[in-house]
């Protein structure tokens, strides 16, 4: 970073690198080269890869519908025609796995999306213009303790709370996910804001005579937005054991769903008579997929923060 | 409570403490670690069960383990005789069977009545108590007991209410104490159920000397006093109710029949099923009540564990309300009896272990009649049926089931693709175990599953409960002027043959109609340790504490 970026002057979003195609093929050798010096970020993505294409064909993959009962093969053992056995309606379990993500992912991803907009985006607001002497400064002051409160409640009975109160649907459970979510967004965006507004740069812009809200669309925004980026992935990976929980406990999906946490409630009961298989391979595909969205928030993390980035790419000559 | 207020001897509370920490150290560890070693020989008698008794009082809460409680604390002027049970060996069953060489056409004898006396014409019932009798709290047991108990009923209504209307007793002066010891009720129309009734588990007599103590002049029928206490006649008194926890009873030393063998008897609320059976399996309790079908086969091929399973009163079926379209139509409710896999339920679901519900009533009662029954799978005869209904192209529903109970969702996800095939599109429910029966109650479901047994084996009584048009448990919403006239003019003779005349008229209007979609009779299942005796069937489906010993 030159003297004079660092010095606040220049937004760190001024390109510096080569343009155009080489910049392209160089980023994508630093990340494959990161990718091999880190391989579990590879694990990761590869895992979230994996995850995102079965959710898209499922359809096309899964032998048997997701939603029929077929009581003639009820609880069938892994094997045979049912790869991973079926259920106590004699519903497929691999196809039901199969179609999981669909919903789990659905939900986890627009919940996620939804709470990172409305919390970054007050966030930014709040960052903005708390310690001005105005009516903002008020504003800024009840929506921070606002999130303080939301906050002071257990996520996850937070979470079956709102589902309780606005019904039983996909939804509900979008709107538990993103309620519980943007606190955080909103703290996230925050702080980095606060650090930000105070750069040369942004007291330049103001002095040109840029409205506050092109400040922030222009300037600030996109220079406080890459932890909120790494924390995205994070966030997905937890909104899919959220949701999954939330059905585990009764609050999820409407049953027969095929969703990872309501397939677990379902067979769960069959565990202490011996079928194991119902509860198993849906638990088996929720864990590994929360440690793939994990596995990409570190990675984001790294990619996007400068000085860590910086780090690595050295330790890579 | 402790009779003398001062709770439990110094042995007894050890053993208590011994057992109630075994089980409870046992509940928080997987099955594998459980000892078995606990239940052994002892005189104490654990029973894992879904919850602990909510209120005491019998007259307003009918939850799990206040059936429980009831029977241990109050006893009543009647019951019928046992007899063993002809399916399950060892185990006994009450006589409900008609016998018309008996004074009351049925088989009752005197409990806390030492005789009785029953009006031909059924207008009225003398009681001739037994001398001598104690409550929990030392007080004899007089007429003036019987007559407060109705009083109370007349005075608070809920359920007292439901035995007034049922009996058709209309003021307080009908029950009249005609001696310390002699009380007659007296009805202004005859009623074929004045002696069937008095077993019933929720027709105890309290103990009234107590209970007058206790009240208040806001609460002159000692509700509060009787919501976590009792007052009554029964074999055992409570020692400790920690709600949502366990509740302990002591047998009673004075008890007029002798006390019971079981001498302390902690009833845990554990609420996993699977939980339950872990814990019986391992040893650490001795019943665990309300497993589910593949838990008791497992557990019958355990050593240790020995399963009695009986035919039984409760029943399983789903409320098709006839005030929620297209319901409203008979033809579609037999098209959805039609489309219902019965048979695949009965095989997957309850393992075996449930016969079908091809009756409106129960089976094991006097005047049930299958010969009715028509509704065999057969997805065809279902989509002709819609198509007569104009519904040729199917519709949309929804089914309420209840999260607390593991065989309503899978009997759920069975029927919604067996609908799918005839065009219909059914949603699934699930409704918390706490508001469940509110919402059934409510009957705004279009669809909703409903475990129910009437308590009373008369075929009169069951078919009103379920098909009587202003019934409170009629909760499909049928109404049928025919039915409701044979139920009427059935509650108002006492002559049996022409009863049984009526009620199977009123069962083929029933069935012809198909109120419900009938699912099954799950009968019922005890599984406990195989060292402990004496198990016998109440029409209540609830176990009775006394009635068991341990094999030495």
């Amino acid at each position: 970073m030159s003297s004079v970026a660092r010095s606040g002057l220049v937004p760190p979003t001024v390109p510096r690198a080569p343009k155009g195609s080489e910049a392209r093929f160089q980023r994508l050798r630093f990340f494959f080269a990161i990718l091999r010096a880190r391989p579990s970020f590879a694990v990761g993505y590869g895992i979230v890869a994996t995850v995102a294409i079965i959710a898209l064909l499922a359809p096309w993959l899964a032998p048997y519908g997701p939603v029929t009962a077929d009581p003639s093969v009820y609880l069938l053992p892994p094997g045979g025609n049912h790869l991973l056995g079926t259920d106590g309606t004699g519903m497929d379990i691999f196809s039901r796995v199969l179609f999981a993500p669909r919903i789990d992912l659905a939900i986890a991803i627009v919940g996620t999306f939804v709470s990172a907009t409305i919390g970054g985006g007050l966030g930014a607001l709040v960052g903005y213009y708390e310690g001005q002497q105005t009516w903002r400064r008020a504003v800024s002051t009840m929506v921070m303790r606002s999130a303080d409160v939301l906050q002071a409640f257990p996520v996850f009975v937070f979470a079956i709370a709102l589902v309780a109160v606005f019904g039983q649907s996909v939804k509900s459970i979008i709107l538990a996910v993103a309620f519980v979510n943007t606190p955080i967004y909103l703290r996230l965006m925050r702080i980095q804001v606060r650090s930000i507004r105070q750069l040369r740069y942004v007291e330049a812009a103001y002095v040109a005579g840029a409205s506050d809200l092109a400040i922030l669309r222009r300037h600030v925004i996109p220079n406080s937005i890459a932890p909120l980026v790494a924390q995205l992935s994070v966030n997905i990976g937890w909104s899919v054991l959220l949701t999954a929980g939330l059905s585990f406990v009764g609050a999820g999906v409407v049953a027969p769903t095929p969703e990872w946490g309501s397939m677990v409630a379902m067979g769960f009961q069959n565990v202490v008579t011996g079928q194991w298989w119902p509860s198993v391979f849906p638990g088996i595909a929720l864990c590994i997929t929360v440690v793939g969205f994990g596995l990409v928030g570190e990675s984001l993390e790294v990619l996007l923060d400068p000085e860590r980035r910086h780090v690595l790419s050295g330790s890579l000559r | 409570m402790s009779r003398d207020g001062t709770g439990i001897s110094s042995p007894d509370r050890r053993d208590v403490l011994k057992r109630g920490a075994s089980l409870a150290g046992a509940v928080a560890l997987p099955g594998g670690v459980i000892s078995n070693a606990i239940a052994a020989t002892s005189t104490t008698l654990v029973i894992a069960a879904p919850a602990t008794p909510q209120s005491l009082d019998w007259n307003f809460d009918v939850s799990l383990g206040t059936f429980e409680a009831i029977a241990a604390l109050y006893d009543n002027l009647l019951e019928f005789k046992k007899i063993p049970d002809p399916k399950q060996p060892g185990a006994s069953r009450e006589d409900i069977a008609d016998h018309p060489d008996m004074p009351a056409g049925i088989a009752v004898q005197g409990k806390l009545a030492e005789s009785f006396e029953l009006d031909p014409a059924g207008k009225f019932i003398r009681f001739q108590l037994r001398q001598g009798i104690k409550s929990n709290w030392g007080n004899e047991l007089t007429a003036e007991d019987v007559k407060w108990t109705w009083d109370r009923k007349f005075g608070l209504g809920a359920i007292g209410a439901f035995f007034l209307s049922t009996l058709g007793l209309e003021n307080k002066e009908g029950v009249k104490v005609e001696g310390k010891y002699t009380v007659t009720i007296n009805l202004d129309h005859p009623n074929p159920l004045l002696a069937k009734l008095q077993p019933n588990l929720y027709a105890p007599i309290i103990d009234s000397t107590k209970c007058k103590q206790e009240s208040t002049t806001d609460d002159p029928w000692a509700r509060k006093f009787l919501e976590n206490n009792s007052a009554g006649f029964g074999p055992y008194r409570l020692n400790q109710l920690q709600r949502g926890q366990q509740a302990v009873f002591k047998a009673r030393e004075d008890y007029y029949r002798g006390k019971p063998a079981m001498d302390t008897v902690i009833f845990r609320e554990v609420p996993t099923s699977a939980t339950r059976a872990s814990l019986l399996q391992g040893g650490a309790v001795d019943i665990a009540q309300y497993l589910q079908p593949l838990e008791i086969i497992k557990l019958r091929s355990e050593r240790g564990v020995a399963v009695d399973s009986v035919n039984a009163s409760f029943m399983i079926w789903l409320e098709l309300n006839a005030q929620i379209e297209p319901f409203g139509n008979p033809k579609v409710r037999k098209a959805m009896n039609f489309a219902f896999p019965q048979e695949q339920v009965l095989k997957t679901v309850f393992q075996g272990l449930a016969s079908p519900l091809n009756g409106c009533m129960p089976n094991i009662y006097p005047g049930f009649t299958d010969k009715f029954w028509t509704y065999k799978y057969d997805p065809e005869m279902a989509k002709a049926l819609l198509k007569e209904a104009g519904l040729s192209s199917g519709f949309k529903t929804s089914i309420a089931y209840n999260a607390g109970d593991p065989v309503q969702e899978p009997i759920a996800i069975l029927y919604q693709t067996a609908l799918r095939n005839i065009g219909v599109e059914l949603e699934l429910k699930k409704i918390p175990p706490a508001t469940f029966y509110n919402a059934v109650s409510e009957r705004k479901q279009p669809i909703i599953f409903y475990v129910d047994s009437p308590w009373c084996p008369d075929v009169g009584y069951s078919m009103t409960l379920y098909f009587n048009s202003k019934s409170f448990v009629n909760y499909s919403n049928y109404k049928n002027d025919d039915v409701d006239a044979l139920i009427r003019d059935t509650a108002r003779t006492n002559d049996q043959a022409k009863r049984l005349t009526m009620m199977t008229n009123a069962q083929q209007t029933v069935m012809s109609e198909a109120p419900w979609v009938f699912i099954a009779y799950p009968g019922y299942h005890m599984t406990r340790r195989a060292n402990l005796k004496g198990f016998t069937y109440y029409t209540s489906n609830n176990i009775r504490f006394q009635d068991f010993s341990r094999e030495a």
